[in-house]
């Protein structure tokens, strides 16, 4: 009889595991808001992983597995994935996930993308021509993405509802109070000069009205080189610059250069849930974003 | 708020309706039929050469791969085909992409091949967007999945030019047939897909259709009606850390109508008919260091079984033929690596080795060469993604010149610089 009402526990247990929505996600911050959201609902799973330049995620073919079997997927959009993510949704050719369809939810279409060209050339370099597509690193986007991603989980699995609205009010909430922290204190950069690597950080920074004078590369995704070095040395010298942000991904000799030259600290930088030791989660990146900048 | 505006909205309707306002227009004119925003996805790559060879252009085309192409003139493919032909300057090719998603049922793709004087589909098919369970259908004119390296275009090659293997089976262009293809992807963790095709095998260096006449109709072969090549293949995948591997066996298997050269006479020249199964497997490993360094290895090896009746131009007697049943037993592999060292600068080795080169007919041992082998090495440099400089230095020693007596080995020393430039909206390339 104990072996039984194991099994048929175990059964129950197997059945629910088998109705949980499968979401896949391209990005770790993506899957880490889902995961807070959806809860025991779900079940996420993100493609790239946080060490890796979200630009140029190599495609796969497992990731066509993942695609195969996924209810809902979630990307970044704006154009981020455009370089590896097509090829996968067409193998994996999951009509619940396909464009146009209700299972493909493009967070970039909940906020407005700064930096939207006017003309698109590639003589500019890599451009997006959407927009800066590094949107998510702005903190109080976070809560539109949650809402967005709450709004297509209870689309998508009604009997869910009460649950994805209690575990949205719960994140709301510990956000708000976790942002508040961050603004005091960001306080005392705002209005500091910084240089990028890359345009990475440019909705955060905004947010903290920190001024970014140039980037390293010589334009997006196209490496420095020693011509514009030197013009930027030259801009430097004029100037008082507080940091030197680098991310993980990129060779940083450039920056090192720079920032050895000028005595500039460089910091490098999160862009992405599990990028760093430290930035286990959606509030963990942020935390640390704020602490290698503030050092508190 | 919302009421407010709204009593305004129907206060300035009653009087537009009461004729004293007139209607104001929200948005400006222009073409109220214009579909610009539906242009599909337009790409063109244009991929140009410069060759020094230590044999002349006349010298080249007399050579021959012993036992797969024969010399240029003939119709058969040659492994220096139209691309990378002649010393010094060569425009290879115009690749023009157009490709959209057609409606909720279906994508289309067309790859047309640019010449200097001419214009081909290379490509030209429909994939299917809503059938369920892992199912794909495409139809059209396509490259075959045979394989890894078949269903790649040439800008997507590691190297200028195809594997030695490759290039003796299926021709510089690979497999490229018209039909219809029906692939699944098992619902698993692990990546598992399954994959046939239906096509017509006009591929004439291992199919081909066309039957052909000769010696006053003492040869007389039929042309074969399609659909008459079938592919199979079955890929998987793993990932172990930051290692992804990738494995495949493939299996090609149709009916073939050989001629080279047998009108004319020449000699050496051969046609046969009969069935030609040609089997892969493939292997390949990628490690990635971080986001920007990777190595990569890939090896393939593919073994053409092809059997029937067949007609031979004896050597040192033209116009003298026997006939004969034949059959061919070759095989052989490439392996490469290439690594990427940061984000412009490229570097990779090739050896091509066909190891297995059979042919029999009754009473006669085969005399062709065994271990055909070719060295390459290349280097690259890409100021970005959408452009290529490539260096590729080869060292080829599978080139033979058909004599009367028999087949003389040829080596042959090639160094190509390629450029290599796409523009407009590109798709992302597959794994």
């Amino acid at each position: 009889m104990k072996k039984f009402l194991i099994l048929i526990f175990l059964a129950a247990a197997l059945s629910a595991q088998a109705e949980r929505v499968q979401i896949v996600t391209t990005y770790p911050y993506i899957a880490s808001i889902a995961e807070q959201i959806g809860q025991e609902r779900v079940r996420v799973h993100a493609l790239a992983g946080g060490q890796w330049d979200p630009h140029t995620i190599l495609p796969k073919p497992s990731f066509i597995a993942r695609l195969r079997r996924a209810d809902l997927l979630i990307i970044n959009g704006a154009q981020l994935e455009i370089g590896w993510l097509p090829p996968l949704m067409n193998q994996a050719n999951n009509p619940k996930i396909a464009v146009g369809s209700k299972g493909l939810l493009d967070l970039s279409r909940f906020v407005q993308l700064m930096d939207v060209p006017a003309s698109v050339s590639r003589a500019h370099g890599d451009i997006h021509p959407d927009g800066n597509p590094h949107y998510y690193l702005d903190p109080a986007n976070i809560p539109i993405l949650a809402q967005a991603i709450t709004a297509k989980l209870i689309e998508m699995d009604a009997s869910g509802t009460t649950l994805y609205r209690k575990n949205l009010a719960a994140f709301l909430q510990a956000w708000n109070e976790h942002l508040a922290i961050w603004d005091s204190k960001m306080e005392k950069l705002r209005g500091v000069t910084v240089i990028e690597y890359h345009k990475n950080l440019d909705y955060f920074l905004s947010r903290y009205e920190i001024k970014i004078m140039a980037t390293v590369e010589l334009l997006p995704g196209i490496p420095p080189t020693s011509k514009h070095i030197q013009e930027l040395e030259e801009k430097i010298a004029g100037c008082k610059v507080c940091y030197i942000l680098q991310d993980i991904y990129n060779p940083d000799d450039a920056s090192r250069h720079l920032a050895a030259k000028f005595n500039i600290p460089m910091v490098k930088m999160p862009h992405d849930v599990g990028s760093v030791p430290g930035a286990e989660g959606i509030f963990a990146l942020f935390e640390e974003i704020v602490r290698r900048l503030t050092h508190d | 708020m919302r009421s407010k505006l709204y009593t305004l909205y129907t206060l300035s309707l009653a009087a537009l309706t009461a004729g004293l306002l007139p209607a104001q227009e929200t948005q400006s004119g222009g073409n109220p039929f214009a579909q610009a925003k539906f242009v599909p996805d337009i790409s063109l790559i244009l991929d140009a050469s410069c060759i020094g060879r230590n044999h002349s252009d006349e010298a080249m085309e007399r050579l021959v791969l012993p036992g797969f192409t024969a010399p240029e003139g003939n119709d058969a493919a040659h492994a220096h085909g139209s691309s990378n032909g002649q010393r010094g300057f060569n425009l290879n090719y115009g690749e023009l992409v157009i490709s959209s998603i057609v409606d909720p049922f279906f994508d289309l793709f067309l790859v047309c091949d640019l010449g200097e004087e001419s214009f081909a589909i290379e490509e030209a098919y429909f994939t299917t967007r809503r059938i369920p369970w892992g199912l794909q259908l495409k139809g059209g004119k396509f490259l075959s999945h045979f394989g890894r390296l078949n269903s790649m275009h040439t800008h997507q090659w590691d190297f200028v030019d195809a594997p030695l293997i490759y290039a003796g089976l299926f021709g510089e262009s690979l497999l490229n047939e018209k039909g219809v293809r029906l692939t699944w992807v098992a619902p698993l963790e692990t990546y598992f897909m399954l994959g046939g095709e239906f096509s017509q095998g006009e591929n004439s260096m291992s199919f081909g259709r066309d039957g052909f006449s000769a010696f006053d109709g003492q040869i007389d072969v039929k042309g074969s009606d399609g659909p008459n090549l079938v592919v199979a293949y079955a890929k998987s995948s793993v990932d172990i850390g930051h290692l992804t591997l990738l494995g495949g066996l493939s299996m090609a298997h149709g009916k073939n109508r050989i001629n080279h050269g047998i009108e004319e006479g020449e000699a050496l020249a051969q046609a046969g008919y009969g069935t030609t199964t040609i089997t892969a497997v493939d292997l390949t490993l990628k490690y990635l260091f971080d986001s920007i360094r990777c190595l990569s290895l890939q090896a393939e090896y593919l073994h053409r079984n092809g059997a029937g009746d067949g007609w031979f131009i004896e050597p040192l007697a033209e116009r003298l033929f026997v006939s004969a049943p034949y059959e061919q037993r070759q095989g052989g592999f490439y392996a490469q690596m290439v690594g990427r060292l940061n984000k412009r600068v490229r570097m990779g080795g090739r050896f091509d080795r066909i190891m297995q080169n059979d042919g029999s007919r009754p009473g006669e041992t085969a005399s062709m060469p065994n271990h055909l082998t070719r060295y390459t090495a290349m280097a690259e440099y890409n100021p970005t993604e959408f452009s290529r400089l490539r260096l590729q230095y080869t060292h080829d020693r599978s080139l033979y010149e058909a004599t009367a007596p028999g087949y003389i080995q040829k080596p042959a020393n090639e160094i190509i610089l390629q450029i290599n430039l796409a523009i407009g909206a590109h798709g992302a390339h597959a794994f």
